[in-house]
């Protein structure tokens, strides 16, 4: 091969890279703007509805919390009575134990008065069976608490489990230390219901992270900006993603993911298409793009939808060690998912799905950590041959930094503009300084992390859920 | 200035690419600059707003409690009432008192009935409050307009009947809605005849909250809903059944079984739920003999009708269904069957082998 | 020597609260006012009301878990008027069942409210 056909090879390389690079800009610069959009427009048709209403509506439809619960003892009796303290009128609340070792079962047997019920379980799906069974409530203040005691099965088992016992229209999945607010239920069921032209099939609520905060008795006391470092920066992260991602994803019908932390489903559809996944370690993820497969393949005209109010607050990881678990769950979950359903990509029969939202997540995130180190090693080899022309590279660095900065700024002011959650003097300092920091502090472990979780998904078939360690919701400080 | 010239030679002999780069790279800069002050400035607006709203609010609320409270004495009270309204004349020229005070008479008004209901009523209609409202209607912009007519109907303001009424075909949909809820909620069951020429849909929401507002009736007119019953609008159909169940409508029984024909599953869904509300025997023999003709989902709810009001009569057709395909049908049938014919049942109990889910035969059985 | 008779008021709704407790304390008693459920508990430990007022939906502790600390934890006999929006005839009859010793629908009239407190404490 001569020089001119490699300097040529080089040449497109470099052009392919700065495509990709400008492409990904563009997108986000894209997708900011219709989010803001959406959220205004979200903001000006909500702001003065009564919600009320539908509190004490006879015809307000029935919701199911289901909660999986691991292991959760140490506060699992704090996180249920927040639970049945919502202000929906016509809910239960599901709480599946998944085999848990610890006494979790007991400590609830005491504190809501529960006692062993005969209950005909509808297998619609198969799960994993009972354990201990199906307990209820003697205390009429606790009549709508359900809990299942069953052998281990993971995550998208015990959801199983929960959809097969639900008698409700809706069920909303949880994680079982998600704080919901009040009114979490009435927002999230609004879109189901005031759908005419398209059937909405769920809807996902914003994740916020409650680290710092004040939870006091299952109500969120004091929002505080935690102090930890990986921890303003998820802030920030999730804020982005959220507030400039995912409200434009929800325009444009194209939403891939509903957080498992929180995410409501018509159950008719859950349990049509078959339940979650429970091969699978991204089965919020997987389960919304079969459902969306499922309805493209039936022609019914569908919609994922989005709230972007704060309804659920959860502990994020705040150290390294968890965090980089929990990303390497994420990208092997993201790339068992795409892997599953590659036959809707680029597959006009699927429309947005297949024609924009599949090749989206394939080119821009699950492909974006491998391209990232392809360029690093790249830019390494490039300083080894002293090949690299500093003027271009300190000019691109600094647009690039630049830009990620007024990115998380964008955020930021989307979230003053709306929901103004972390009041305190001198927050909008502390979130300015880790909008500077975030890439030095956060994005370099959420590569490694998703570099790891490549080589786990193709080399280490083994790794499944991981350890989160409880460290209780929210201390008080009394 | 020694660095102004190295900066400036450096860039001078950049190519021309690297140039523009340095230049969005500074005017990003400046974008970032203005976005970090002004955040400063947002962030300590919106702090000292809520400050200013939690000391109005305190302010307003003691205000109108004390006006409230001060009027017991006959001509006193209506110069006390005067002054209260002279006052918040003034202050409601400013948008944010204006919005404050609103909130803290709806506070009360929502809450309350009787004399200090009507008080709060009087002093709205009789401030500026309203001529703000009215204003709103006129607006170009859809939010405003709806606002406004959102708070004349809180109000009960009777006199805007003219004003809002040509609003009801406005080209957005929560105008409309807030339109068809002033209407219900003023003038109850008159007030849905707009229902007659609804053309757009009704959204379950929608139909969630005027039947709310139907609700907190003092004057139990029972509508008359047979034409809505047959509407070519899909949602009106569906309404017309939320009241037909709400207001247990008996005479509507024969329009109802004719539903049962309707092309829209959902509404035959619904008509079976009304029919199992008012537990209508004589909607068995239709439902019965089309049983099969019918969707899965609606012959679980023909079953549940059932569970209401089967007689021993209906044993063969029960019996028909105790190893069905699907969960809740069997169930149901194995239910009634137990209640109907224990011998039959018991008989069931020895032949367990037959039944290929024999969890719900035992769960009946002890149940 | 104080002679009024206490009443605990738990509302979370200011301008209501603050209307409720003028008026009572108008008519002679004493009123304490808790913003949720939680509060109102430490107020009906502390004080010994005579009166429990308390709306179903609020923070915290709900009115249902309120008269269920107090019929069963506390074993207090105290009378307890349950105020619930209209249209949650469940929660009625839930809060009667905890035991409640009258309800009143929203809106409701103060006067009337009046009237079935001092028929309560005669």
């Amino acid at each position: 091969m001569n020089t001119t056909t490699l300097n040529g090879i080089i040449q497109v390389i470099h052009y392919l890279f700065f495509g990709y690079a400008f492409l990904a800009i563009s997108s986000y610069i894209i997708l900011s703007i219709i989010s803001a959009f959406e959220t205004i427009e979200y903001f000006k048709k909500n702001s003065f509805v009564n919600y009320k209403k539908i509190l004490s509506s006879d015809a307000a439809p029935s919701i199911s919390i289901i909660a999986p619960a691991y292991n959760e003892s140490l506060n699992i009796v704090e996180n249920v009575r927040s639970l049945l303290s919502n202000h929906y009128v016509n809910y239960d609340v599901i709480i599946v134990n998944d085999g848990s070792k610890d006494n979790s079962l007991e400590k609830l047997i005491e504190a809501y008065d529960l006692v062993n019920i005969d209950y005909l379980i509808n297998q619609q799906i198969s799960t994993q069976p009972l354990r201990k069974g199906v307990y209820k409530s003697t205390n009429p203040a606790f009549e709508k608490l359900i809990v299942v005691d069953k052998e281990n099965g993971g995550k998208a088992d015990a959801l199983n489990m929960g959809l097969n016992i639900s008698n409700s229209r809706y069920v909303a999945c949880i994680d079982v230390d998600c704080l919901l607010l009040e009114d979490a239920l009435q927002k999230m069921v609004k879109p189901f219901l005031e759908a005419t032209e398209k059937k909405v099939v769920a809807t996902g609520g914003v994740i916020r992270i409650a680290n710092s905060s004040i939870i006091k008795d299952g109500k969120l006391m004091d929002v505080n900006l935690p102090t930890k470092l990986i921890e303003k920066a998820q802030i920030l992260e999730y804020l982005r993603s959220f507030l400039l991602g995912r409200m434009a994803w929800s325009r444009l019908n194209g939403l891939l993911v509903i957080s498992g932390a929180f995410g409501m489903f018509d159950k008719k559809i859950a349990i049509e298409v078959g339940g979650y996944d429970t091969s699978t370690v991204g089965e919020d993820m997987e389960i919304i793009v079969r459902i969306r497969r499922y309805l493209e393949e039936k022609k019914v005209n569908y919609k994922v939808a989005y709230i972007p109010d704060p309804l659920c607050w959860t502990e994020a990881p705040d150290n390294y060690k968890i965090f980089i678990s929990q990303r390497n769950r994420w990208t092997r979950g993201t790339i068992e998912v795409l892997r599953k359903h590659r036959k809707i990509a680029f597959n006009p029969n699927y429309r947005n799905l297949g024609l924009l939202s599949y090749p989206y997540w394939l080119i821009f995130e699950r492909f974006a950590p491998v391209i990232e180190v392809i360029g690093i090693i790249y830019f390494g080899i490039l300083i080894a041959l002293n090949e690299v022309k500093w003027d271009y590279a300190l000019a691109f660095f600094i647009l690039a930094y630049l830009f990620t900065i007024l990115l998380s700024l964008g955020a930021i002011f989307s979230e003053e503009l709306t929901y103004h959650q972390y009041k305190k003097k001198k927050t909008g300092l502390k979130l300015i300084i880790i909008s500077l920091l975030e890439p030095f502090v956060l994005h370099p472990f959420v590569l490694y992390a998703a570099v790891r979780g490549n080589l786990d998904y193709f080399f280490n078939k083994k790794k499944k859920w991981g350890e989160m360690t409880r460290k209780g919701l929210g201390k008080v400080n009394n | 200035m020694e660095i102004h010239k190295i900066i400036q030679n450096y860039f001078q002999q950049l190519p021309f690419e690297l140039q523009l780069v340095w230049i969005l790279s500074v005017f990003l800069s400046l974008i970032v600059v203005i976005f970090v002050v002004y955040l400063k400035i947002l962030r300590s607006s919106l702090r000292k707003e809520e400050v200013l709203q939690e000391e109005s609010k305190k302010r307003y609320e003691t205000l109108l409690l004390s006006f409230l409270f001060n009027e017991s004495e006959g001509d006193n009270a209506s110069n006390q009432e005067i002054e209260f309204i002279n006052i918040i004349n003034i202050e409601i020229n400013d948008n944010f008192n204006r919005k404050i005070i609103i909130e803290t008479l709806l506070k009360l008004k929502n809450e309350i009935s009787g004399e200090i209901e009507k008080n709060i009523q009087h002093i709205y209609l009789q401030s500026n409050l309203k001529s703000f409202a009215y204003q709103q209607l006129e607006s170009e912009n859809w939010y405003e307009i709806a606002k406004g007519i959102k708070e004349l109907t809180q109000f009960k303001v009777e006199e805007a009947y003219s004003q809002i009424k040509i609003l009801i075909n406005y080209p957005k949909k929560e105008v409309q809605k807030e339109v068809q809820l002033y209407l219900v909620s003023l003038f109850h069951f008159e007030g849905l005849k707009f229902l007659s020429s609804l053309e757009s849909d009704l959204s379950e929401w929608d139909q969630i909250e005027l039947l709310e507002e139907l609700k907190h009736l003092e004057n139990q007119e029972i509508p008359e809903i047979t034409d809505w019953l047959i509407s070519k609008n899909d949602s009106v159909v569906m309404f017309a059944l939320k009241l037909a169940k709400m207001y247990n409508k008996y005479e509507n029984v024969d329009t109802l079984i004719q539903l049962m024909n309707h092309e829209n599953q959902k509404i035959r869904l619904q008509v079976i739920l009304v029919l199992t509300h008012l537990q209508v025997l004589d909607a068995k023999g239709v439902l019965i003999n089309n049983f099969k003709s019918y969707s899965e989902e609606e012959q679980v709810a023909i079953f549940k009708l059932l569970e209401n009001i089967f007689e021993p009569s209906d044993e063969t057709f029960i019996t028909e269904h105790i190893h069905s395909n699907n969960f809740e049908i069997q169930l149901s049938a194995l239910k009634m069957l137990k209640s109907i014919n224990n011998n039959t049942f018991s008989q069931l109990l020895t032949n367990k082998k037959a039944f290929e889910n024999s969890r719900v035969l035992n769960f009946v059985q002890n149940n | 020597m104080n002679n009024k008779k206490k009443i605990v008021l738990a509302e979370d709704n200011s301008t209501l609260s603050l209307l409720l407790k003028f008026k009572l304390e108008k008519e002679g008693y004493e009123v304490l006012v808790a913003e949720d459920g939680k509060k109102a508990i430490e107020l009906i430990e502390k004080h010994h009301p005579n009166l429990i007022l308390t709306d179903i939906m609020m923070p915290f502790v709900s009115g249902l878990e309120v008269i269920s600390h107090v019929r069963n934890k506390l074993n207090l006999e105290t009378k307890i008027i349950v105020f619930s929006a209209a249209g949650q005839e469940e929660m009625v009859l839930k809060a009667f069942n905890l035991g409640a010793s009258d309800f009143m629908a929203k809106p409701f009239s103060p006067n009337e409210l009046t009237i079935r407190i001092k028929r309560l404490l005669p």
